[in-house]
């Protein structure tokens, strides 16, 4: 599946080993970098380097980076096409000629804005998501002091989504060999029960999961092998790198805060 | 409906964190609260996570920067209250959002107004006014179902109109109800008749923990509680 795709990168990548707090830290600054830019150049540019740390310094597959880019790019274009086709009011810049549909200047701009700040955003995202593994992301919560019952139901339910998905495919398969899904109707009517059952299945295993962690003396709190490390375990010179990177980039947003394409 | 990272301007991100947060509060009191009493119920709430998650994950691109898909939220909601779906709404978006590219980190505030808010807040509200009515539970459950996923929906559109009031608010929360309502009608009503066989379900397997919950009445004729079935 999918996400187990994802979940096994972000345990072998080439950064793995890397001071959690500090591709945290990188990962949600530089979100907000690009998130309160007012021109398209520095979101771009924020795409461009993060997903080159992506495939370079954290090796993920070129190929596996593309195909999980699709999802969102999918959305941006869409967005793009429409808010340059919709939300414009000022002079028109192409007519298309159908439906009496044309693109107008602020249409356009305010649309590639909003298209390179989901694919800047995006980058950081996936930077998270590609090179910290979830059981450290919500250890550096616990430390930050999240509501301890919330941290715990989140690791259960992380667990209990690939248990579903587990039970989803198998289901799934023999519910096909008995041509479950020969015919619409049936197929209908096969997805009702195999929805239906992965919550219940899921619930089994999960409760039975739960007491065998109970009876070894589960208190509610995960831990992990690995040392995290601290916030002053980054090192003075990696923080100012960091530091430095974020001023280019926000001295850059000031710089192009006017700038529009037309 | 989860709304695209960068999609929405700084702030309004920031308005939508600031309303949330209140109802996760109240949330993580309230949970503490069920898990300190019944420690049994984790796993539940943690599958009915899960289901919100699996269910939010089959989308289809809607309006711009945003999706369709079912929520599932309102089971969840019905069990344990609006404001606990508010809380565990914030790992699911999390983990989408990280896992899928579905949503994101700086629009959680939006989406867990839309998702962890306003659709449990309705769905709870339906419920209730339904059993007070005199509907069965499993018709009460349909409609708190359909609403729950609608009503999320109706956030979703409005949070979009108001960042982009292109020309003014109303006309583009017009325009977006019309392309979601395309969508999501058949898929909330698919969602309703999944959640009553999900219920009717549970009501058969574990009518003690939906009891505890105050879900089904206390004064209900004990029925044997039927074993587990063995899972392997």
């Amino acid at each position: 599946m999918f996400e187990n795709f994802l979940d096994s990168y972000a345990h072998s990548n080439a950064i793995r080993n890397v001071n959690t707090y500090f591709k945290v830290l990188f990962g949600i600054i530089t979100l907000i970098v690009s998130l309160v830019s007012t021109s398209p150049v520095i979101p771009l540019i924020i795409f461009m380097s993060v997903s080159l740390i992506i495939v370079f310094k954290a090796e993920i597959p070129v190929k596996f980076y593309l195909k999980f880019l699709t999802v969102p790019l999918t959305f941006a274009l869409i967005t793009f096409i429409f808010m340059a086709l919709f939300f414009g009011m000022g002079q028109n810049i192409f007519n298309l000629g159908l439906f009496n549909l044309s693109i107008s200047a602020d249409g356009f701009n305010l649309g590639f804005l909003v298209f390179s700040r989901i694919m800047g955003g995006f980058a950081c995202m996936a930077f998270l998501g590609l090179t910290t593994p979830m059981t450290e992301l919500f250890k550096v919560m616990e430390n930050l002091k999240f509501p301890k019952i919330l941290l715990e139901i989140s690791m259960l339910m992380y667990r209990y989504i690939f248990v579903s998905m587990d039970e989803a495919v198998t289901m799934y398969h023999s519910q096909e060999t008995r041509l479950g899904y020969s015919s619409i109707k049936k197929s209908y009517k096969s997805m009702g029960i195999l929805i239906a059952n992965i919550f219940i299945k899921t619930w089994i295993t999960g409760e039975k999961s739960y007491v065998a962690m109970e009876s070894r003396g589960y208190d509610g709190s995960f831990r992990t092998m690995n040392d995290l490390g601290n916030i002053r375990s980054v090192g003075s010179k990696n923080l100012s790198y960091l530091l430095l990177f974020e001023v280019i980039l926000t001295y850059g947003v000031y710089l192009t805060s006017t700038y529009k394409i037309f | 409906m989860h709304i695209m990272e960068g999609f929405l301007p700084w702030y309004w991100c920031v308005f939508w964190y600031a309303l949330a947060i209140p109802f996760i509060a109240h949330g993580v009191v309230r949970m503490k609260k069920i898990t300190a009493e019944n420690p049994e119920m984790k796993p539940l709430l943690a599958v009915c996570g899960a289901f919100i998650f699996i269910m939010s994950s089959l989308h289809v691109p809607s309006v711009t920067g945003s999706s369709s898909h079912p929520t599932g939220n309102g089971l969840g909601a019905v069990f344990f209250g609006a404001t606990v779906i508010s809380a565990i709404c914030v790992p699911i978006l999390i983990f989408q959002a990280l896992l899928m590219a579905h949503g994101g980190i700086t629009t959680l505030g939006a989406n867990v107004f839309s998702m962890g808010v306003v659709g449990p807040f309705c769905a709870v509200f339906v419920w209730k006014f339904g059993r007070k009515m005199g509907l069965g539970y499993s018709a009460a459950i349909f409609l708190a179902a359909f609403v729950g996923d609608w009503m999320t929906y109706v956030a979703a559109a409005t949070e979009l109109g108001l960042a982009f009031p292109i020309p003014t608010f109303e006309s583009a929360w017009i325009k977006m109800m019309l392309i979601y309502s395309y969508t999501q009608i058949p898929i909330s009503i698919a969602e309703s008749f999944l959640t009553v066989i999900i219920f009717e379900y549970i009501q058969k397997l574990r009518p003690d923990l939906l009891r505890r919950l105050n879900v089904l009445k206390t004064e209900e004729p004990k029925k044997p509680s039927i074993k587990m079935p063995e899972a392997n």
